[in-house]
């Protein structure tokens, strides 16, 4: 057997660096940054269907000056959609993450970015629950930018977009957090191509749902191509 | 520092060792490791893996455990508690003795 034992002082940073290129590797070879990106892609995807065939409970029409009127709208079903399409997909993720793991001979921690996951989803239940007891506070204007920021940064985009982030740190994935932090600029900023304006509104979320969808969709394969150069043959 | 302080005197030389550290590392990395997966990373024959594994097994700082995949035998590592504390001890000490010779190396200066 090689007994290989070095001296302390001199190769004590060769010793780190082995060790620090070791772990790197590791984490590596646990990544499979394809499948959140593709999962929730899906079920932003998913969800302009649900919005375009379920109606919101609406109440409270009020005339607006600008012309037509201003009522205050639940979707309940989208809602719905929203948490069991999250939960599954972080499920999906999760078994996906262990199965490909434990095919490259590795285990793999999956546990904090679900226990993320599933906190982001329930953040975002209570904030609508919270907003329904309130009254729909500030209505029928418009809340303040920030009262506006926080809620897009808590509902299905914006938590999808924190989830991503939380992976990219679990997995030190520099590339998916500069990603993740791209989608959040976009899930979190409006984007307003004048889409849909006279769609109706059961499409009115639909512009938006397609340019996130479409972004992690567009992401997902970007790192699945990245990923199979990257693997040696 | 006195000679008994220098970080070095406590290096535990079962695991200061470039293969055992490896598979130290890389065993805390990913949480449960398969022995194909170390052998390949670390560059080393079946059997030299082997003995290196016994040894930390000995020692109380990893677990095998036997298993098929299919019809494939397989042999997952899986680092105990005392071989985390082990391995946090020898990187704690290997980074005092970086800091150590950086710091004499700027006062030579």
């Amino acid at each position: 057997m090689t007994s290989d034992v070095v001296p302390a002082d001199g190769d004590a940073r060769r010793l780190l660096d082995d060790a620090r290129g070791l772990a790197r590797r590791v984490r590596v070879a646990q990544r499979v940054t394809w499948l959140p990106l593709l999962a929730l892609g899906v079920v932003m995807f998913g969800a302009i269907l649900v919005y375009r065939f379920t109606d919101p409970i609406v109440s409270d029409c009020r005339p607006d000056p600008l012309g037509g009127q201003v009522c205050r709208a639940w979707f309940l079903s989208a809602q719905i959609y929203w948490w069991v399409g999250l939960v599954l997909a972080y499920v999906v993720i999760a078994a996906g993450y262990l199965r490909v793991a434990r095919d490259r001979g590795l285990g793999t921690r999956v546990r904090p970015y679900v226990v993320t996951g599933i906190a982001l989803v329930v953040a975002s239940a209570l904030v609508g629950f919270a907003w329904q007891l309130l009254d729909y506070p500030y209505f029928p204007d418009t809340p303040p930018p920030l009262v506006t920021f926080l809620i897009r940064l808590v509902d299905a985009s914006g938590a999808t977009g924190l989830a991503l982030l939380v992976l990219a740190w679990l997995e030190r994935h520099v590339a998916l957090a500069v990603f993740a932090l791209g989608y959040l600029v976009v899930a979190l900023v409006p984007i307003n191509f004048g889409w849909g304006e006279n769609w109706g509104s059961n499409w009115g979320m639909g512009p938006q749902l397609v340019i996130n969808g479409g972004l992690l969709l567009l992401g997902s394969a970007g790192f699945a191509l990245a990923q199979r150069w990257r693997r040696p043959r | 520092m006195t000679g008994s302080d220098h970080p070095a005197n406590g290096l535990d030389d079962l695991v200061h060792q470039r293969i055992r550290l490896g598979i130290l590392t890389i065993a805390h990395e990913a949480r449960r490791v398969e022995f194909g997966f170390l052998r390949t990373q670390l560059d080393l024959t079946g059997g030299n893996l082997s003995q290196h594994l016994t040894v930390l097994e000995t020692a109380g700082l990893v677990e095998l455990e036997k298993g098929y995949a299919g019809k494939r035998a397989r042999t997952w590592i899986t680092l105990t508690k005392p071989g985390r504390a082990a391995l946090a001890d020898e990187i704690g000490r290997l980074k005092q003795l970086v800091a150590r010779v950086d710091t004499t190396t700027t006062e030579e200066r």
